[in-house]
């Protein structure tokens, strides 16, 4: 049991340090900007404003919010401790509402689309890899180079293609939103299927955009395994091909599950660009709302909270992986 | 060396990969040459302009005329008039008039000789609306108007009178030849959202997102290479620290501190090159891994030991001792590097941090604006179909190329 | 006489590379066993004894095929039987492996138990899971491996109990013959010690009926078997019980062999040290004559001209070479004065 104490100990202490550093990060990076930031921030919202006082309010209330004459330790923690309270200000551009409040309405979209779309080609990806490794000659000559233009399609490219295909040409399916434009959001199954129909673009064109890498990554992890000494040996010991060839996909399949929290980062940040394409009311599209309006707190908190959601999702991950996976249990107690 | 280089250029998968490399190189190299000039210049006043050959129709007026007779000239006029959707109402009215013809949507002929011998519009089948019986009277009389052959005449205003002076009578059988005109051009991708020649510009951009990709690349590598060298050789604290941060940032998402970092420079401080930089710093982990557990294997080989027996410095024997051995992997890096920054770049111009917009393309802004422009909701896909497949082409050759190397380093991935 | 347990007759086997050539690793191997009786092969790396160690499964898999000969397990011939049925009632059962690399030779991520379960219900489908329990609790017992290894998964083992382990379960379902190809090669001198005396108790208690041993160390199969044949490009060149073997080798290549072991038993150290010259023969286009003759420091041109047959003499005793015993002494004797 040792073996897994010091595994999980060890992952709460990483998520611990890289919480902080994100947060750190996220509140050092803009603040690194030559100049005043709450000036820039200022200038970039006071465009069109005719008269000098509001401007200077508009300063002096930002100058307030961000403690800028505090030393920037003072700073820090004034907003690390507002960050763990979930108090991200007001936002510029949808004034005077709170940035928690449009966050957590967006978040909840992005999760319910990525989650099931990223847990579902990474499914698929990992069957097609392994089938592919398997089956060998025809299936393989056929999947590989077509699993690698996937995997070479960015997301929002596929996006487009699938939202002119069927939302466009074939009018199956909408062309942006979660749910129709005239819709007020309730618990009624006209709703519930307007929300279904919205889903169906964005989900595929992640779940493609995913299945592509995984299915690569998971045939190379395949054909390393079918080459693995237990293979022969348990042929040897009259042991039926189909009982092995359970081993080498759950072998395989495993590193597969670390895999996935490496590449979340990247995946997660394809998805988002995305969900833009179809306007999603997810946080990729709040992102970009908050770049184009120059709202800085948005901006901020959005990105704190992908940083979150990523950070989470990985140590939950590697959580599972050293549940399942004795080799990483072995792997503690030997070092 | 020579044996491996007949290796690579043996593989499949990287050949093809070169190949297609090749093409838009050349692609991003020649076409600048025959149609010289600023990419971001406005030629089309109005937006997306389709692709095709553009003949200036004041010099058509004045160029000399050839008559051809053709038969199917009246078909084809007609055809490209005739909609498919109005080729089912044809039949639909048939139908409510209860006429009984055997026609196919694509037979234009039989279609209009069936038209032409039943149409009335003084019937009225039952439960047709009136709008709907207008519908149909105004395409018999374009139908009339597209088939008859009545000459059109050219008038210019007098400058004395004011009234018209008819100059030329132009017959439907009328042909002027393209090379007389004094102007017609090609554009094979038509025009985008500021009217701009799409191929010049995805020319240009092909060279702004591949520069980006091979700065950013470059810088990624070069930092991952020197952490990794450091970390994996010389061991110990300096080993521990390098790898706390470079666990940190595995699992911190580049993608969002690209977007803090971009964002806090500021758009008018994003150039092409400053882009690329950003993206360099912040994807260099994997290098550094990979590099580092590399060298980690190699440090205790004997050439290395009897190196540092000899005295060598780290300089020394990093050039001679270790870099050699790691060559392939460092190289295969930068490629999926390059590749991974024409994507970073094409991401962050769709959220509105790319570079500057003013000084040059790329494939990011392209799809930006064209999105913008929402050309994909409008069918104008030659403003962001071609970017997306250059896109998708430039990574997958590039992957390809890699799959092909990487066989040849790792043979047990050969199946 | 004793029951044979074991007998092969003329087997070829070989692999087809990527490029589509045939490379006959075993070429015309014929041998006996006899019950209760251990046969030692010895012989460089290259010169096809872990291939013949597979060959004699009776079961193949690509690159791995089989060409012609017949191997004989208690009076039936396996090579006849289809595949599954070679699986399911030969493999483990009657012909148990033990592979070169037992660190990787189990699954890591399946417990022991788990493994030994599949093993035996892939033969036994009606043993239920308890019974396969007691089986394996009691062999480990009598065996000297710790119980609770069971219950563990290989990666927590260590190198020598990995190899025991392996040993183990090759064995649980006590087949007629054993093929250990280099099972202690791989480990420390007290791990070897411990998996020769497990392999000998093997035998003694009536496990295993018999036992091919493989190795590149001819030295240490004095110690393991009681007959020795060496291996030279797929063939078999000379054979004999191992004291014969050790201490007075008559092919020039299994004189050579003996020369050129670096730590010698004791009782063998008096030999000259001499490695044989050059490496073995591609198999892809062997010699035409004597597969050796290139190698021999006695060849003449006429060695290449022909094959040579296998010729007995002395007690048993089998060798391939053109040369007549009494010539080979002479040349030997010759050559240490």
């Amino acid at each position: 049991m040792s073996g897994y104490r010091k595994y999980f100990t060890k992952k709460i202490l990483w998520f611990a340090v890289t919480f902080i550093v994100a947060v750190l990060l996220n509140f050092i990076l803009p603040r690194l900007m030559p100049g005043d930031p709450v000036a820039v921030i200022v200038s970039k919202n006071a465009q069109g404003m005719s008269e000098s006082t509001a401007v200077i309010e508009m300063y002096k209330q930002y100058a307030e919010e961000f403690g800028v004459n505090d030393p920037m330790i003072v700073q820090f923690f004034t907003y690390f401790k507002n960050a763990l309270r979930g108090d991200f200000g007001v936002s510029f551009s949808q004034y005077p509402r709170k940035v928690s409040n449009i966050i957590s309405e967006a978040v909840w979209w992005t999760v319910g689309l990525q989650l099931p779309a990223i847990i579902f080609g990474w499914l698929i990806g990992n069957i097609l890899g392994a089938l592919a490794a398997y089956l060998k000659k025809g299936f393989d000559k056929v999947l590989m180079p077509v699993s690698l233009f996937l995997s070479s399609i960015p997301a929002f490219g596929m996006a487009v293609i699938l939202l002119v295909l069927f939302a466009v040409k074939l009018e199956i399916a909408p062309t942006s939103g979660g749910y129709g434009f005239d819709m007020i959001p309730n618990f009624s199954w006209s709703f519930i299927r307007s929300i279904i129909s919205h889903y169906q673009l964005p989900f595929w064109s992640i779940v493609i955009y995913i299945i592509g890498g995984q299915a690569l990554g998971m045939r190379s992890m395949s054909i390393y395994e079918l080459n693995a000494d237990y293979v022969k040996y348990s042929r040897f010991l009259g042991i039926k091909d189909k009982k092995i060839v359970s081993y080498v996909f759950r072998n395989a399949m495993l590193p597969q599950i670390t895999g996935l929290a490496l590449s979340l980062g990247v995946m997660i940040g394809g998805a988002l660009v995305a969900e833009i394409i179809f306007s999603y009311p997810g946080l990729g599209t709040t992102l970009l709302a908050a770049i184009t309006m120059a709202d800085y707190p948005l901006l901020s908190a959005t990105t704190l909270i992908i940083t979150m959601m990523v950070l989470i999702t990985t140590f939950a991950i590697d959580f599972v992986y050293g549940v399942v996976d004795p080799r990483v249990k072995a792997a503690q107690i030997d070092s | 060396m020579k044996h491996l280089l007949q290796q690579i250029l043996q593989s499949g998968k990287f050949l093809t990969g070169f190949i297609i490399f090749l093409f838009i190189l050349l692609l991003m190299i020649f076409y600048p040459m025959i149609n010289p000039g600023d990419p971001l210049q406005t030629i089309s006043i109005g937006t997306f302009a389709p692709p095709g050959t553009y003949v200036s129709m004041y010099d058509a007026l004045d160029t000399e005329l050839n008559v051809f007779k053709l038969d199917n000239a009246a078909l084809n006029r007609l055809d490209s008039v005739l909609k498919p959707e109005d080729r089912v109402e044809m039949i639909m009215w048939f139908e409510s008039a209860g006429v009984k013809v055997d026609v196919t949507l694509n037979d234009t002929e039989a279609l209009l000789a069936a038209w032409n011998e039943y149409y009335d519009s003084s019937i009225q089948p039952s439960g047709m609306t009136k709008a709907k019986r207008n519908y149909y009277k105004r395409l018999n009389d374009n139908i009339t108007r597209m088939l008859a052959t009545i000459p059109k005449v050219i008038a210019k205003i007098s400058e004395e009178s004011g009234e018209l002076v008819e100059v030329r009578q132009i017959k439907s059988t009328d042909y002027i030849n393209t090379n007389k005109v004094a102007n017609v051009f090609n554009l094979p991708l038509g025009t985008d959202n500021f009217g701009r020649n799409v191929l010049k510009e995805l020319a240009s951009a092909i060279k702004t997102s591949l520069l980006i990709g091979l700065i950013a690349g470059s810088v990624a590598t070069l930092i991952g290479l020197t952490l990794g060298l450091v970390a994996g050789f010389l061991g110990g604290l300096i080993d521990d620290f390098i790898m706390f941060i470079t666990n940190i940032f595995t699992v911190i998402p580049s993608f969002v501190l690209l977007i803090l970092i971009s964002y806090s420079i500021g758009q008018e401080q994003r150039g092409a090159a400053t882009v690329a930089v950003v993206i360099g710093l912040t994807s260099w982990i994997w290098t550094a891994r990979a590099v580092r557990s590399q060298v980690i294997s190699l440090r205790n080989r004997d050439h290395v030991n009897l190196s540092k027996l000899s005295g060598h410095s780290f300089f020394r024997i990093m050039v001679a001792d270790i870099l050699p051995y790691i060559a392939s992997y460092v190289v295969m890096a930068l490629i999926l590097q390059i590749s991974a920054a024409i994507l970073a770049e094409a991401q962050l111009s769709m959220l509105g941090l790319g570079p500057k917009t003013t000084e040059v393309p790329t494939l990011g802004l392209m799809m930006k604006w064209s999105m913008l422009y929402s050309a994909h909701l409008n069918g104008y896909w030659w403003s962001y179909f071609p970017v997306i497949l250059t896109i998708a082409l430039i990574s997958f050759s590039l992957n390809l190329m890699n799959t092909g190397l990487d066989q040849v380093f790792n043979p047990t991935l050969r199946d | 006489m004793r029951n044979t347990i074991l007998e092969v007759r003329d087997l070829r086997t070989k692999y087809i590379t990527r490029f589509r050539e045939d490379i006959y690793a075993v070429d015309g191997v014929s041998l006996k066993i006899e019950e209760g009786k251990s046969l030692g092969v010895a012989g460089e790396s290259g010169c096809g004894k872990s291939t013949l160690a597979l060959s004699l499964m009776g079961y193949y898999f690509p690159p791995l095929h089989y060409t012609s000969g017949d191997i004989i397990v208690n009076g039936r011939n396996i090579t006849a039987l289809d595949p599954d049925t070679t699986r399911k009632n030969v493999l483990g059962k009657e012909v148990a492996y033990i592979p070169q690399a037992a660190m990787n030779a189990l699954n890591p991520t399946r417990r022991i138990i788990k493994f030994i379960q599949d093993v035996i219900k892939a033969h036994i489908p009606e043993m239920s899971k308890q019974e396969v329990r007691e089986l394996a609790t009691e062999r480990f017992r009598i065996l000297g491996l710790p119980e609770k290894v069971l219950d563990q998964y290989a990666v927590e083992l260590s190198g020598g109990m990995k190899q025991r382990t392996v040993i183990a379960i090759s064995t649980i379902l006590s087949p007629k013959v054993l093929i250990a190809d280099e099972p202690s090669s791989a480990l420390d001198v007290t791990s070897q010690k411990m998996v020769i005396k497990m392999l000998r108790d093997l035998m003694e208690k009536g496990y295993i009926k018999s036992m091919i041993f493989i190795t590149h160390e001819l030295p240490l199969l004095y110690n393991v078997t009681d007959d020795i044949m060496v291996m030279y490009a797929g063939q078999i060149v000379e054979r004999g019980s191992a004291k014969d073997m050790v201490f007075d080798p008559k092919h020039p290549y299994s004189k050579g062999l003996m020369g050129s072991i670096i730590v010698p038993e004791p009782g063998t150290r008096e030999l000259e040290l001499v490695a044989i010259p050059g490496t073995p023969p591609n198999l892809k286009n062997p010699p035409k004559g004597c597969r050796f003759a290139p190698r021999c420091k006695y060849a003449e041109d006429e060695c290449l001209l022909h094959e040579i047959k296998m010729k007995t003499f002395g007690e048993g005793r089998e060798y391939r070479c053109k040369f007549s015993i009494d010539y080979l002494t002479e040349k030997y004797n010759n050559g240490k004065s």
